[in-house]
């Protein structure tokens, strides 16, 4: 099974620490001053309705739209997880489209390529911008670690296992007060 | 990488993390398995650490004193001499001039720590010779200390933090937790996940009313005619504990009399809420084997807040939830050290610990202990009398630490108007400010991160934070600094450090006695009272029910609903409400050079509407809007959402632009002198042309924010007479 990362809007109190720590995450060691409004792109987002406060990122499905939908094969099953191989990456948003949880974005990058101690830009990249799971990260997703209310949880087959045994319990129980 | 153990600077849950450091500089936190926050950190913990390294996104750090010799003239770095004996010289010639009640200083709430808190009362008691000495709790749980000292005859939270997760009923009245103490919030979901029932009282739909059992929004400015009813459904439908009122508490058929009025079906009528919910909420509330009530500025910061809190107190004392762990009354600190610097008697009316200013025998023994004749027996100014008493030619002096009335006080054309009418101004700060430009001396002092101290939580829990790196540039410890000046006017002041001041303290203040540097080493946590050495402190208060009130009883106070100061017209037909967001921190100088945060929200901020109010005046989402009031006029950006109730507006208090303490009104609580900053009437306007008003918008804000930075840069490039 496909891990992914799950949000609780029970717990969630809309405060964002999640995108901070997803963006830092990604940020290749450049620390919060490497933060700016300009370039500020987590792959996690949080959103507030009128009823709703809660955090929305890929889902890593079994069967993924964005996987069947690039022409390039460029988004692949690896690690238990739906991952982009970004060189493969032909910026054509058919990934953006066929995701109904509006968790894919193509985002662009500055392209340079160094060449005699210097560095040459070769214009923008595209990237297929999505949760990665911090695949590479010993701790796990930073989004989990930093969550103030714990209502992120990364599922992976055990945590699904032991929600599924506790939601049939709880079906059990309620099934035996129907009857009662 | 090294580690240095801190205490969160940025609200009163008290959380402790560590600063990690790398080459001097600071580069991350992380959370520390603390007494109030078990290894959780929010936003602002986990990324509200680089403003120590001068990112200049905002404001620049000082580095140097610096003065200007007259008002027209320029700031100028001088050599740290010459700035004290300056000082000295002018307040000397102010107080043998106007005498010592012409002059005022401030505690800081922030991240000095108690212990230059202390000093600076011992400054302006034995030195100046005035009891005018304030802080910011002034303007945010000044009620709550007022009332409850009245009522229970303790001004702090009954109870621990960690205790809110074990309760069977919050009552959040008037506290946004979720914006204000995220590590708090947890408490809550913890709790309601073990069962308890969760009743918000809040005109808005925060995030709390969107996870509680019953949400009462009640009409803005009504708060004591619920609580008023409150009482009345749980004396008349008999839910209150008749053993514990008749045993403990006093005032009884008084309290009744006032609250026999207020009928669910009388208070709905200013409430604008259901009678049935009125009700409801007190049957949930007195069936909980143990129930919180938690309350923030939305109970305090109102003409009518003292009263309200003795309110609040009063629906705990019928039900008896005091005197037992799990229960109470919780008037949660904003920020850091606010608690703090009443502990540590930044108060006009109290030395530290409590003590009160007007009891010869407590004047006598800090006296004796401070080697002076007499201290003075008349208590001193409020902080939100400072405008009028400039002006009126009473208050001639001022010294400003780690404060910034200039962005946080209400109506800030009138703080304006004061601090020019004041000849001699000093702030003392970390950063230029918006209060600073208004200075004739400026002192840098080291920051959080870059000195040691203790800060009391919010709830009355010592806690020690450490140096993590040293200061950059000629600044000193905010308490070395009082100490030069107390000693260059005459009278000799020298600590080592901030245990030396700590033990001096302790000595003079019974109840924080047994609280020793030795007790909060590490995650070591101590609450207040702590009267002996082998005592661990005091988690809750009021123990068997006794009160700390002559007789020791609770005193249960209601009085009639008032209405608010400032009057709706066709002119001005909305409420403007000021609130806070989880992002940004108090004035913003210091959240607002980090990146992080002003990366998730910058100028001019928000004003939230109601979908019905924006349709009507032709606003739409995201565009920019002129918000006006009787004192002034301000742009902001709609943000349109049904969170919001018809008829009010909501704005945060941090903004350079989006001021809207350009707003404000300044009418105070008569008892406590906080301002009414939930109530001003406004007017909302629809902006024509946006690409005027996003330019006018990035123009005003380079202006402001080149304005204070030229000031430092103009003053220390200037190659300075002493290097």
């Amino acid at each position: 099974m496909n891990r992914f990362v799950t949000a609780n809007p029970s717990k969630c109190i809309g405060c964002r620490t999640c995108e901070v720590a997803c963006a830092l995450a990604h940020s290749d060691g450049a620390g919060v001053e490497g933060l700016a409004p300009e370039t500020f792109k987590p792959r996690i987002r949080m959103v507030k309705t009128a009823n709703v406060s809660t955090a929305v990122m890929c889902h890593h499905c079994e069967d993924a739209p964005c996987v069947n939908a690039c022409p390039n094969n460029a988004i692949v099953y690896r690690q238990h997880s739906v991952q982009v191989e970004q060189e493969r990456c032909l910026g054509c948003k058919n990934c953006v489209l066929a995701c109904p949880f509006g968790a894919m974005d193509v985002v662009t990058v500055p392209a340079v390529r160094q060449f005699a101690g210097m560095t040459l830009s070769l214009g923008v990249k595209a990237q297929a911008h999505k949760c990665d799971l911090c695949v590479g990260r010993d701790a796990g997703p930073a989004c989990v670690s930093v969550c103030p209310t714990s209502a992120l949880t990364l599922m992976d087959r055990d945590a699904m296992d032991e929600t599924l045994r506790r939601r049939r319990e709880r079906a059990a129980l309620e099934a035996a007060e129907v009857a009662a | 990488m090294e580690k240095h153990m801190a205490v969160c600077p940025y609200c009163g849950t008290g959380c402790k993390l560590n600063l990690l450091v790398e080459g001097g500089k600071v580069v991350g936190a992380e959370p520390l398995n603390g007494v109030t926050n078990e290894g959780e950190l929010c936003l602002k913990g986990y990324f509200g650490y680089d403003f120590i390294n001068d990112t200049k996104i905002l404001t620049p750090r000082l580095r140097n004193p610096m003065l200007r010799r007259s008002r027209d003239a320029a700031f100028e770095a001088v050599s740290w001499d010459e700035a004290i004996d300056y000082a000295a010289k002018k307040l000397g010639e102010i107080k043998a001039k106007y005498g010592p009640d012409s002059i005022m200083t401030t505690g800081s709430s922030r991240g000095t720590g108690n212990e230059t808190n202390y000093v600076m009362q011992k400054f302006t008691r034995a030195v100046l010779g005035t009891n005018n000495v304030d802080n910011c709790a002034r303007v945010c749980h000044g009620p709550s200390v007022a009332g409850l000292q009245v009522t229970l005859g303790n001004g702090a939270m009954s109870n621990s933090i960690p205790e809110i997760e074990h309760t069977k009923c919050v009552l959040v009245f008037g506290y946004n937790v979720a914006d204000s103490h995220p590590v708090i919030a947890k408490r809550i979901i913890k709790a309601k996940e073990r069962g308890a029932k969760i009743i918000v009282c809040d005109p808005r739909k925060i995030e709390t009313a969107r996870l509680a059992d019953l949400w009462l929004p009640l009409n803005n400015g009504s708060n004591m005619a619920l609580v008023n009813a409150f009482a009345n459904v749980l004396i008349n439908e008999g839910l209150y504990n008749k053993e514990y009122v008749a045993n403990y508490t006093e005032g009884f058929d008084e309290y009744k009399k006032i609250v026999d009025k207020y009928t669910p079906e009388y208070a709905a009528a200013i409430t604008g809420l259901p009678a049935e919910d009125i009700r409801e909420a007190m049957r949930i509330y007195a069936a909980a084997p143990s129930a919180t009530i938690l309350w923030g500025m939305g109970v305090t910061q109102w003409g009518q807040g003292v009263d309200v809190v003795k309110g609040l107190s009063g629906l705990a004392l019928l039900t008896g939830n005091l005197g037992r762990p799990n229960v109470g009354v919780g008037p949660v600190r904003g920020q850091n050290n606010v608690q703090g610097s009443c502990d540590m008697g930044v108060l006009p009316t109290e030395f530290p610990g409590y003590q009160k200013v007007t009891d010869p025998e407590i004047r006598a023994k800090f006296a004796k202990a401070w080697g002076v004749e007499s201290l003075p027996d008349q208590i001193g100014y409020r902080l939100t009398d400072v405008p009028h008493l400039a002006e009126t030619g009473k208050l001639k002096a001022m010294y400003i630490m780690g404060e910034d009335p200039a962005q946080t006080e209400p109506d800030l054309a009138l703080v304006r108007k004061g601090f020019e009418a004041m000849e001699f101004v000093i702030v003392q700060d970390i950063f230029m400010t918006k209060t600073a430009m208004f200075a004739d001396l400026i002192l840098p002092a080291t920051s959080w991160g870059e000195h040691e101290g203790v800060f009391s939580a919010a709830d009355r829990s010592f806690q020690r934070f450490t140096k993590a790196v040293d200061a950059k540039g000629d600044v000193k410890h905010d308490w070395e600094i009082i100490s030069l000046l107390a000693t260059a006017m005459g009278y000799p002041m020298h600590y080592n450090n901030t245990k030396e001041i700590w033990d001096e303290l302790r000595e003079l203040c019974p109840i924080f006695y047994g609280v020793t540097y030795e007790k909060m080493e590490g995650l070591g946590a101590v609450p207040w009272p702590c009267r002996d050495l082998d005592s661990p402190g005091s988690k809750y208060l009021y123990e068997g029910n006794v009160f700390q009130r002559p007789g020791g009883k609770g005193l249960l106070f209601a009085t009639e609903w008032r209405p608010p100061k400032d009057q709706l017209t066709e002119e001005f037909p909305l409420i403007l409400c000021t609130v806070r967001e989880v992002g940004h921190y108090s004035c913003r100088s210091m959240t607002g050079n980090c990146a992080a945060l002003q990366t998730l929200a910058d100028e001019p901020g928000y004003v939230t509407i109601n979908p019905k109010d924006a349709k009507a005046l032709g606003i739409r989402d995201q565009e920019l809007v002129w918000v006006s009031s009787r004192r002034g006029k301000v742009i902001s950006r709609a943000s349109v959402t049904d969170r919001t109730n018809k008829g009010a507006v909501y704005m945060t208090y941090q903004w350079w632009i989006g001021a809207c303490n350009e707003l404000t009104i300044h009418a105070v609580d008569p008892i406590a002198k906080t301002p009414e900053y939930k109530y001003a009437a406004v007017r909302v306007e629809a902006i024509a042309d946006q690409v005027w008003a996003e330019n006018y918008v990035q123009q005003e804000y380079a202006k402001l924010k080149g304005g204070l930075s030229n000031a430092v840069t103009r003053a220390t490039k200037k190659a300075p007479a002493y290097a």
